[in-house]
């Protein structure tokens, strides 16, 4: 209806129509022509009633008295329009009746109801359907037609300014467009000033109006405190009614009460109290949260000092602390074993869960851990001392070994001393052999053969001390290369 | 359409004359309104049980049904029963297109619910619950429909 280019003459000065326009929309005829036009008839289904409607005249689907009801075949009444809602929405297209689900046949099975249940219907008492913007009509429900689309001063109508096409109440109609803004005087609210009035009558805040109690005139704001507070005419409790006085009268006698009232008097150490505890709770609420937290991180810890199978251990330190397992430490043949176990485990090894509810209470938790750490610190000087002696034992093995190591050796240097002294010896026999053998040619290959075994019997023998047989020449290949190793030993040696 | 009319008129009635077991918790607006069940008898697998529900409305109920699911929290576990999930959806015929009808409330569907709990004798989810939860991403009123179509 109002396209955005009305509303923009809204905040514009007001055009106000002329006398004539007012007298023409005024007059019965421009009325009757604009009113089908501009009136909303009232919907029956979103009138009020004055007294709760007999439950036998209710529709079963928008829980309102009927509107146009409709009988079906199997005597179930609907309105018409809850009816046809109905079955649109009736995805298979099938008609029933939705309280029996019997199949309907619109053109055969719809009937009007009794006369005497729309004469019921038509006395119902309503309300106007304006009752929100002032109306006070009640009449039977028959005439609310009439009533909006006639006579009430609250309907809204299109507004007389031809270009204008927002809606006024049908009473602020003569007054010309009232669709622009103004500030209200009192409290500088920005409104239309079709709202101004209603706004200082009903709301504003800096209008004084009447306190519904004891008729003090005072300023709207002020309204609430004075209830709240003063009022002498307000009903209030006896302030002790928070330990249990059920007394309650107007102001000025419960403030008479309240000076006898012991549960009175009372009263505002208990509201310390408890305003003392919700601070506490609040209080505890981090804390607790805190504790679950530290919770988790000492049950993750415990989890890593008791892994879940003792079977795989490879670090037996770890086993005699296994509180599952009944198991000796195995005793390394020269320590003695302190008893380091810890008393029967307290504790169970896996508590995932903070709201575990057989879970020991925290300060065993960090005693126990307190404990555990403890005698995992003797176990870690045993070990340490037991390194120690362990260690001295195997140095001085290392030192009887490399003695009896040393004394071989110089036994055998000795021996190899000896052999070559001996192969001294042989050389120079053989020379003295071989010069002599110059100078008689008849002994001559008998000694030199002779010679020549000698001399390798001695190398093998000896094994690498075999020295400087080089020089004697003329020997074939493979006792060469023996020797050429003997002199890479010797020089080793 | 009349949907917030027709909510508004039976809020307060609901408050009075509930039937015993059925209570409002919350009805603030007319899109989401929390019921707490009790089953009445001796039946051993509810007993002592309290079960929420919640009840979501679309513009146009009661011509549409109203979403219909059990919510969990502390205090209030999701029933054990054949025809309802582990996640609360609830597979009765009354609460899809086909089953609903206008002339339904909030107060006859949680009677139906009751009793259905009533009733039951078998202590078990529906077949394929844990798959069915996994995977569900569809909203109640749809996922009914295809299941029993599926079913039937
Ligand atoms: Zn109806
Ligand atoms: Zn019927
Ligand atoms: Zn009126
Ligand atoms: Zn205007
Ligand atoms: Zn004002
Ligand atoms: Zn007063
Ligand atoms: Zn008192």
């Amino acid at each position: 209806m109002s396209s955005p280019a009305d509303v923009d003459t809204v905040g514009g000065p007001p055009n106000s129509p002329s006398p004539l326009q007012i007298r023409a929309s005024n007059s019965l005829n421009s009325k009757s022509h604009r009113a089908p036009l501009t009136k909303q008839p009232a919907d029956l289904h979103l009138l009020e009633y004055v007294h709760e409607p007999d439950s036998n005249l209710v529709c079963l689907i928008c829980h309102a008295p009927f509107d146009r009801p409709v009988q079906l075949f199997c005597a179930h009444f609907f309105c018409k329009d809850c009816l046809e809602h109905a079955w649109r929405a009736q995805h298979d297209g099938r008609k029933t009746c939705p309280t029996c689900r019997s199949s309907v046949d619109p053109d055969k099975d719809l009937r009007p109801v009794p006369k005497i249940v729309e004469t019921m219907l038509d006395e119902l008492l309503v309300k106007c359907p304006n009752a929100q913007a002032g109306c006070a009509w009640v009449e039977q429900r028959v005439n609310v037609h009439d009533h909006v689309m006639l006579y009430c001063e609250a309907t809204l109508v299109e507004c007389a300014q031809h270009d204008c096409r927002l809606h006024i109440s049908q009473k602020d109609f003569h007054k010309g467009c009232l669709h622009y803004t103004v500030s209200c005087e009192d409290c500088h609210t920005s409104m239309m000033k079709k709202d101004l009035e209603d706004h200082q009558r009903t709301a504003c805040a800096n209008r004084s109006t009447n306190c519904p109690h004891c008729d003090t005139t005072l300023l709207r704001l002020h309204l609430d405190a004075h209830i709240k507070e003063a009022c002498a005419n307000v009903t209030i409790p006896c302030q002790g009614s928070i330990v249990g006085c059920t007394f309650t009268a107007e102001r000025t006698q419960t403030n008479l009460h309240e000076k006898s009232c012991p549960m009175a008097t009372m009263a505002p150490h208990f509201r310390d109290q408890q305003a003392r505890i919700e601070r506490n709770e609040a209080r505890l609420e981090p804390l607790t949260r805190k504790v679950g937290i530290l919770e988790d991180g000492l049950s993750s810890i415990t989890n890593m000092l008791y892994p879940a199978n003792d079977s795989s251990t490879t670090f037996p330190v770890t086993n005699p602390l296994d509180p599952n397992i009944s198991y000796s430490f195995p005793p390394t043949n020269l320590i003695p074993t302190p008893d380091f176990r810890l008393p029967p485990a307290s504790f169970p090894p896996v508590p995932h869960n903070e709201s575990h509810p057989s879970q020991p209470p925290f300060d065993s938790q960090v005693h126990h851990l307190l404990t555990l750490h403890e005698s995992l610190r003797d176990e870690v000087n045993r070990i340490a001392n037991a390194l120690t002696e362990l260690d001295g034992r195997t140095n001085m093995m290392v030192i009887n070994e490399s003695q009896r190591t040393k004394d071989e050796m110089l036994h055998t240097n000795a021996a190899i001393n000896g052999m070559r002294m001996q192969l001294h010896w042989l050389m120079s026999a053989t020379l003295q052999q071989r010069n002599s053998a110059r100078t008689s040619a008849a002994n001559g290959s008998a000694g030199g053969s002779n010679a020549r075994s000698t001399a390798q019997g001695a190398g093998a023998g000896a094994g690498a001390s075999v020295a400087r047989p080089g020089p004697i020449g003329d020997f074939p290949n493979g006792p060469l290369r023996r020797l050429s190793d003997s002199t890479r030993q010797d020089t080793k040696l | 359409m009349f949907a917030s009319k027709r909510l508004g008129k039976s809020c307060p009635q609901l408050q009075d004359k509930l039937p015993p077991g059925i209570t409002l918790v919350k009805a603030d607006d007319f899109r989401e309104w929390l019921m707490d069940i009790q089953v009445m008898d001796e039946n051993p697998i509810y007993k002592g049980e309290t079960y929420r529900l919640k009840f979501i409305f679309s513009q146009s109920y009661p011509i549409e049904a109203p979403e219909v699911v059990f919510v969990r929290n502390d205090m209030r576990p999701i029933p054990i029963h054949p025809h309802i999930y582990s996640n609360g959806i609830i597979c009765l015929d009354l609460l899809d297109r086909q089953g609903w009808s206008p002339v339904h409330n909030v107060e006859s569907v949680c009677v139906s619910l009751q009793s259905m709990l009533t009733s039951n004798t078998k202590n078990e989810r529906p077949p394929g619950d844990e798959a069915f939860v996994r995977s569900n991403t569809q909203r109640p009123r749809d996922i009914n429909f295809v299941f029993h179509d599926n079913s039937v």
